[in-house]
């Protein structure tokens, strides 16, 4: 058999304002499954793309089987023999099972019509092969989202590529399907197949695979072997980088008031009996890896998903939101993680807004918009954040992401809101470093006012250094929670990792 | 700033002003029909003219009015025209087959009206259908139930139009302001709604929530604006409009028709997005949906006055929405919203 490889040399990759990948070197071999473990933003995804063919990288070559290749498109991986089983499911929901696995390759008899036949015997030997309860004819849409993400694996399987890349393969599956998901990594490890395994959770990591290559801020760090490392060893070299005095030099609250929010076993159908408690001027920093259940915690407090279980209290009463308004009424505010579509009206002026949840309260004769008073609440909140604009006229989309996300600060702060709780879900994305220190400051300072604020974010240095206490959030459940005194990248990771 | 700067600068927010294409449009309508006319001997540019014009806004204006707010708000009514037309019956029905009073019959059209405005509001809110789709059903229904409706009790069992004769609609309907060649009363209230509906839109907290709806509901319900109620109230509102068009259809025909308001829907969806409304959401106002509905108007006249096919006026208001509808997209996709 001949040995099979894909190789990586000197790979770079640059976004605006971001290296995201930068002189990626490492050798997968055939007949062997190479993880590829990382932190959120460490790079593993952007490299998927470029192995796939969807992004090129600016800098470098990628060789399988030691023969240089430049993929365009993703149909150009496939034809190379690659195959890559996304997080995110691309399958048709209203097709069946059968169809979905043989998209774009459907057998035909002589006469150019659909063998269903073929077809369907062909995925039965499939299903077969990995032992599911499932028929060729159902829907796919029909089927549970395990099963669902089967069906992903299953056209990779189909395809009988010698190169496979899983992106986080068992996120949604459950024990009996990751056990047959291993059973058919280990049958294509023994075909000299050349496997590669990007996941968070290190037990799978050392069930499966037999090196790791090791990501950090878009930098290759090291490859370890499973046999000769353990996971202390993976994390200290996934975390540690140098912080400057970014961190050094904030302004902090020191003085915390009553408690103002408690959340007591809260339930959603994405989280699990979270507790967590806030005091005014506090900052909770909630930790985890991206789809931990971080922005669920976020949007249960913030009335968006329903409550199941458990209670959420807010000074003192227990509370039921139906919608987002009744949870401003409450005091409570939310900066959501997509700022531009979730946060803002983007073709709209920063004076629209920032007036948007008090426009009722920003009239005379109870109808009629003050524009005065509307104008008035705006320069306040340009001038409290330093929002660098000539105008409060000025569309948002105009602004550079950290005023932007400035707009929204000031818009939750505004006079004319009693807000005592202010969850911020990755308030620092995609901003330069400068305006990251300045927003850094500003929530300190809202801390300072009396503001319990809920610090959530995918940089683990950025929660563990501004957050009084951090909650360690995995799979939908609180791992652990620690002092700032105490945290470390080192065991906040550890306690968002491992179950 | 010298006097000569700060006139070039009022000058340049005019002429950047969205509304300017569309004034000077309809100027030019207005001088070419002229000319035009003269050409060919008859006479366009006369009082008579500017009247026939305001008259023939009103049916489509108050549509006009009702689906430009919605589509403001995010939303479309293609059911407006129908529950127009079915209040348009209802009112001749309770007046002649139930004997009511003028006012009582006008209530129970409106509410009616209302209902049905709501039950769009609450299929598009409650159930996530889109409104496209939910309105186009309920036009249907509306219709269906219409000829029903109109059925019930005629010797043959068949669907028909309803004549009945009463003082008071007949005065809405008829009526003039200012003696036998003055304006249309159902002009003057026309006018008045758009003014009312206007400063709503432009002036109130409620208005400013619609606009902000349109332009990204997730946005604007994460920042505590109750979508659900605004998206309902303005299908009531839609559902209202369309029943005040129906009334005032009704009134000058005397009759209840079963054909009322038939093209009605499209112009003055037509004039909405003309006047800037997009079809996106979240921007125009009242002020641009009225200059729309003027400019459609008086190219129908002016084709008329020059003897041309006025066959071709819906030729022309095709186009006109397809060249808004062009605009529309690259404005949108200027601001990012594509």
């Amino acid at each position: 058999m001949e040995e099979r490889s894909l190789e990586l040399r000197g790979i770079g990759k640059s976004f605006p304002g971001v290296r995201a990948l930068d002189d990626i070197n490492f050798k997968a071999e055939g007949g062997k499954v190479l993880a590829l473990l990382g932190e959120n933003g460490a790079g593993k995804s952007t490299l998927l793309k470029i192995i796939n063919g969807d992004l090129h990288q600016d800098e470098g070559t990628v060789l399988v089987d030691g023969k240089e290749v430049n993929f365009t498109t993703p149909q150009d991986a496939i034809n190379a023999g690659i195959s890559i089983i996304y997080q995110e499911r691309q399958l048709l929901p209203f097709m069946s099972v059968m169809e979905n696995l043989f998209v774009g390759d459907l057998p035909k008899n002589k006469f150019g019509i659909i063998d269903k036949g073929k077809l369907r015997s062909e995925t039965q030997r499939i299903i077969d092969d990995f032992g599911l309860p499932i028929s060729p004819d159902d829907m796919v849409g029909r089927l549970n989202v395990a099963h669902q993400q089967m069906i992903e694996i299953m056209k990779a399987y189909r395809r009988d590529s010698p190169i496979i890349a899983y992106d986080e393969p068992t996120a949604p599956l459950t024990d009996t399907e990751i056990e047959i998901l291993f059973k058919i990594i280990r049958k294509q490890k023994e075909e000299g197949k050349v496997i590669l395994y990007v996941s968070h959770r290190l037990n799978e990591i050392f069930e499966i695979c037999d090196d790791i290559v090791i990501l950090k801020d878009g930098k290759y760090v090291k490859t370890l072997h499973t046999e000769t490392t353990n996971e202390k060893e993976l994390i200290t070299a996934m975390v540690g980088r140098d912080i400057g005095d970014t961190y050094a030099n904030l302004d902090r609250n020191t003085e915390f008031g009553d408690v103002v929010l408690e959340l007591k076993d809260l339930k959603t159908p994405y989280i699990h009996d979270i507790n967590i408690t806030g005091r005014r001027g506090e900052i909770i920093g909630l930790a985890g890896l991206v789809g931990a259940g971080r922005t669920e915690i976020a949007r249960a407090i913030f009335g968006v998903d329903p409550i199941t279980g458990g209670q959420l209290i807010v000074d003192g009463e227990e509370v039921h939101f139906k919608t987002p308004h009744d949870a401003i009424n409450a005091g409570i505010a939310l900066c959501p993680e997509d700022r531009k579509y979730e946060g803002l009206i983007l073709f709209r002026s920063i004076k629209d807004n920032i007036s948007m949840p008090v426009l009722d309260k920003l009239t005379f004769s109870r109808f009629f918009v003050n524009f005065k008073a509307e104008k008035e609440l705006a320069e306040e909140a340009v001038q409290k954040f330093d929002i660098k604009t000539p105008s409060i006229d000025k569309v948002l989309m105009e602004l550079s992401g950290g005023n932007q996300q400035k707009v929204i600060l000031g818009r939750w702060t505004s006079s004319k809101l009693t807000t005592k709780i202010l969850i911020l879900d990755e308030p620092t994305k995609g901003i330069d470093v400068g305006t990251k220190a300045e927003i850094y400051q500003n929530i300190c300072n809202l801390a300072k006012d009396g503001l319990c604020v809920i610090l959530i974010s995918s940089e683990l240095p950025e929660v563990i250094n501004i957050a009084d206490t951090i909650y360690a959030i995995h799979n939908g459940h609180i791992t652990g929670t620690i002092k700032r005194e105490d945290a470390t990248e080192e065991n906040v990771l550890t306690m968002a990792m491992l179950d | 700033m010298t006097n000569k700067e700060s006139s070039s600068s009022k000058l340049k927010a005019l002429t950047s002003n969205h509304l300017f294409p569309l004034v000077c449009l309809l100027i030019a309508m207005f001088v070419i029909f002229s000319i035009w006319s003269k050409a060919v001997g008859t006479n366009f540019l006369q009082l008579s003219t500017f009247r026939n014009i305001l008259q023939s806004l009103v049916v489509s204006g108050f549509l006009a009015i009702g689906s430009g707010c919605l589509l403001i708000g995010g939303n479309i009514d293609l059911s407006e025209s129908a529950i127009g037309a079915f209040g348009g019956i209802i009112l001749a029905s309770a007046i002649l087959n139930a004997s009511l009073p003028a006012g009582v019959a006008l209530i129970i059209t409106l509410v009616v009206c209302a209902a049905l405005g709501m039950a769009n509001g609450l299929l598009v809110t409650k159930l996530r259908f889109p409104s496209f789709i939910a309105t186009l059903a309920m036009a249907s229904m509306v219709r269906g139930v219409m000829y029903v409706f109109s059925s019930i009790g005629t010797p043959s069992g068949t669907a028909a139009n309803i004549n009945f004769q009463n003082a008071f609609i007949g005065f809405l309907g008829t009526a003039r302001v200012g003696g036998q060649n003055g304006i249309p009363l159902s002009v003057v209230i026309l006018i008045i709604f758009f003014v009312i509906f206007g400063i709503m839109m432009s002036r109130t907290s409620f208005g400013q929530k619609v606009s902000l709806l349109g332009g990204n509901p997730i946005a604007a319900t994460l920042a505590g604006i109750d979508a659900q109620k605004i998206t309902i109230i303005l299908f009531m509102l839609s559902g209202v409009m369309g029943g005040i068009s129906g009334i005032f259809n009704t009134a000058r025909l005397q009759q209840g028709s079963l054909l009322a308001l038939g093209t009605n829907q499209f112009t003055g969806l037509t004039a909405a997005m003309l006047g800037g409304i997009s079809f996106g959401g979240g921007t125009g106002g009242m002020l641009g949906v009225f200059i729309g509905l003027c400019i459609l108007n008086t190219f129908q006249i002016g084709m008329s006055a020059v003897g041309l096919n006025t066959y071709l006026v819906q030729v022309f208001s095709g186009v006109l929405l397809l060249v808004a509808l062009a605009f529309d997209f690259i404005q949108r996709r200027r601001a990012g919203r594509l």
